[in-house]
């Protein structure tokens, strides 16, 4: 059983609290990834779950087994780390069998442990180099190799593509992939701070922050229903946009004026006592599109900047005292458009998401028209 | 103009080599006037001192090479045995203070490092008597513990410095395999140390094979004293005789002066790689 449960996890740097009480269930074969921006303690938590770092209180069970002072050696667990740790004065073969060696494993079984793992990687041809002599993608698969030849109950991952360049990080995604799904039984745990890496390759997210963890969820609904603002703003890239309105009417449409005074009439049932009180409105740039003849207009606004990404473009649009920065739109690549422009948007009702004063998200808006 | 621009740096480059090969020179003559004065006879060492010899004759090294002999097999154990001492414990103790949780490590680290501040001079009246009284006094024993306890925090600090650039993931990653902290220090840290311990190993010898100040204090018995104490021996004896003191000193430089071309490059790179980052 590789189930990890975390209640209560606590870690300190002396009197820096780093996490402030951890909890999370992993199932056996998961594939989680911790999210979060810099500093916001999932190093630090995936340390933990190794073993190369103390937890300060709390509890850390593998299995059924409380593992808060077993050594990371006696975990189950083989780590990935952001700079391959690869020993440089051994060959990919010494690298790959280090640990085998230490367990004081019979020569043959070392042997065919590392073939078997360096053909699934495709490192056969690499056995006998030193890892100077390996591309950033080929040492960062040696690194995988020598944690599959110890055949772990938990993978961790600590940003293992970090250091590759664009193309072999695409690439290198799509391995680590395929090895998921290669090895069903084995627990995964992958810290990014790259989305894309999470929303692709994860069954599920922990977003973090501050030691804290902000949601926990499959990738769509993290990106369809984030529990705050931080979240929807973190997961999606460009990230969401968000209005600041004020509750102006209850009823069953409900109407809320933004801060530049425009009055935007939402299907949502709000009761009296909401009138007067501050939410933000949460729009995605994809939601968001160039009004029709047919579509009730949302905003209008003046294009300040286009970025041409080929399949896409990303506008930049001034609406005006709505919003400080401007509303970012995302239409399709062969659309005419030009700077300056003044345009209409409009939205589908299901996608604006309303967060109270707090950036605490409300309720999901419902599927009816959205008029200005 | 464009000649202009080749000419000065050309100037400036071959000052550069004319300045260099001074310095070279200034540095290699006495060893090479050192070395050419044992083929010399005495006579002709005061008659014509800067000549070539007049006949090529072994005489002079074969007379000092019998008169060092004993001191040089002394040299020789005293400096291999406290090497080998001094660079093991001091790498032992850098592996501590730069790996391991110790509580007050500044501390620690401050008293170690420190004893690269003591004096030898002002140790020498108590250590005649704990010597004394360990009964190790004109004994081979006596040199390599001194020398031994005098080099290690030297050796630690440079051996410290390198290890702290040697980056922690490789030590948690032998963790992760299972590597006791004996097998991470003698199976990732120890070869990955390699360019400063031969810089460190060469700075023992070169310090071990010429110390004259312990060697003459804690040794009396010529089937004891080492390279340097036989040498002044060797002039007060034969303090006329100067081609073959020039020998006996040419015999006592050339094992250092091999080493040293010898592991000139690794010297090189360890010292730069722990101290220059």
């Amino acid at each position: 059983m590789a189930n990890l449960t975390l209640r209560a996890v606590r870690k300190s740097y002396g009197t820096m609290p780093v996490l402030h009480g951890i909890d999370l269930d992993i199932a056996e074969g998961e594939f989680v990834a911790f999210v979060g921006p810099s500093g916001c303690g999932k190093s630090t938590l995936l340390r933990c779950i190794a073993g190369l770092e103390d937890i300060s209180s709390g509890e850390l069970r593998i299995g059924d087994i409380v593992m808060n002072h077993v050594a990371p050696a006696e975990r189950g667990i083989a780590m990935v780390f952001q700079s391959y740790a690869l020993y440089p004065h051994m060959t990919v073969f010494e690298n790959m069998a280090f640990g085998l060696r230490i367990a004081g494993r019979p020569k043959a079984e070392i042997t065919a442990r590392v073939h078997a793992a360096a053909e699934k990687l495709q490192l056969v041809p690499y056995l006998d180099r030193p890892p100077r002599a390996l591309s950033g993608g080929q040492r960062q698969r040696v690194a995988i190799g020598r944690a599959i030849v110890r055949d772990p109950q938990v993978f961790l991952f600590d940003e293992p593509l970090s250091n590759l360049d664009a193309a072999l990080r695409a690439a290198t995604r799509v391995e680590i992939a395929r090895l998921k799904k290669s090895m069903p039984g084995t627990t995964m745990i992958y810290v990014t701070h790259d989305q894309v890496e999470a929303m692709t390759l994860a069954d599920r997210i922990v977003v973090l922050r501050g030691g804290h963890i902000e949601q926990v969820g499959r990738p769509i609904e993290l990106y369809r229903n984030p529990a705050n603002l931080f979240v929807a703003g973190f997961i999606g890239s460009p990230a969401m946009n968000v209005l600041p309105a004020r509750v102006e009417h209850a009823g069953e449409r409900s109407v809320f004026r933004l801060a530049d005074e425009a009055l935007l009439h939402l299907p949502l049932q709000m009761s009296e006592s909401e009138v007067g009180r501050a939410v933000y409105l949460g729009i995605r740039p994809e939601d968001l599109r160039l009004a029709a003849e047919a579509d009730e207009p949302l905003l209008q606004g003046r294009i300040l900047l286009i970025e041409h990404l080929g399949e896409v473009q990303i506008l930049h649009v001034d609406v005006g005292a709505a919003k400080e920065t401007p509303l970012l739109v995302k239409v399709p690549g062969t659309t005419q458009l030009d700077e300056n422009m003044t345009v209409v948007l409009a939205a589908d009702p299901d996608s604006v998401r309303l967060f109270d004063a707090e950036g605490i998200a409300m309720r999901t808006l419902r599927a009816e028209s959205v008029g200005c | 103009m464009t000649g202009g621009h080749r000419f000065w740096p050309s100037v400036t480059k071959a000052m550069l080599w004319a300045f260099l090969c001074a310095m070279g020179l200034l540095v290699i003559y006495p060893l090479f006037w050192m070395g050419l004065g044992g083929f010399k006879s005495n006579s002709q060492i005061f008659s014509d001192p800067f000549a070539l010899p007049e006949s090529w004759s072994f005489a002079n090294y074969l007379t000092a090479w019998q008169a060092t002999q004993g001191y040089m097999v002394s040299s020789l154990l005293v400096t291999l045995i406290s090497t080998l001492t001094t660079v093991t414990i001091s790498a032992w103790t850098a592996f501590g203070l730069t790996r391991t949780e110790i509580p007050g490590k500044p501390l620690v680290v401050g008293i170690v490092l420190g004893g690269m501040m003591l004096s030898p001079t002002v140790a020498l009246v108590p250590l005649v008597r704990m010597l004394q009284d360990y009964g190790i006094y004109d004994t081979h024993a006596a040199l390599i513990l001194l020398y031994t306890a005098f080099r290690v925090p030297f050796t630690t600090f440079l051996i410290r410095a390198y290890m702290l650039d040697l980056p922690r993931d490789l030590d948690e990653a032998a963790m992760m395999d299972g590597a006791s902290p004996g097998q991470i220090f003698r199976k990732v840290i120890l070869p990955l140390c390699q360019p400063i311990l031969i810089s460190c190993v060469v700075l023992h010898i070169l310090f071990a094979w010429n110390e004259y100040l312990f060697a003459m204090i804690f040794t009396n018995s010529p089937g004891v004293q080492t390279l340097p104490v036989g040498l002044t021996s060797m002039m007060s004896k034969q303090g006329t005789n100067f081609a073959a003191v020039f020998a006996a000193m040419t015999i006592s430089a050339l094992p250092i002066v091999i080493i040293f071309f010898l592991t000139q490059r690794y010297f090189i790179r360890g010292l730069t790689q722990g101290i220059g980052k």
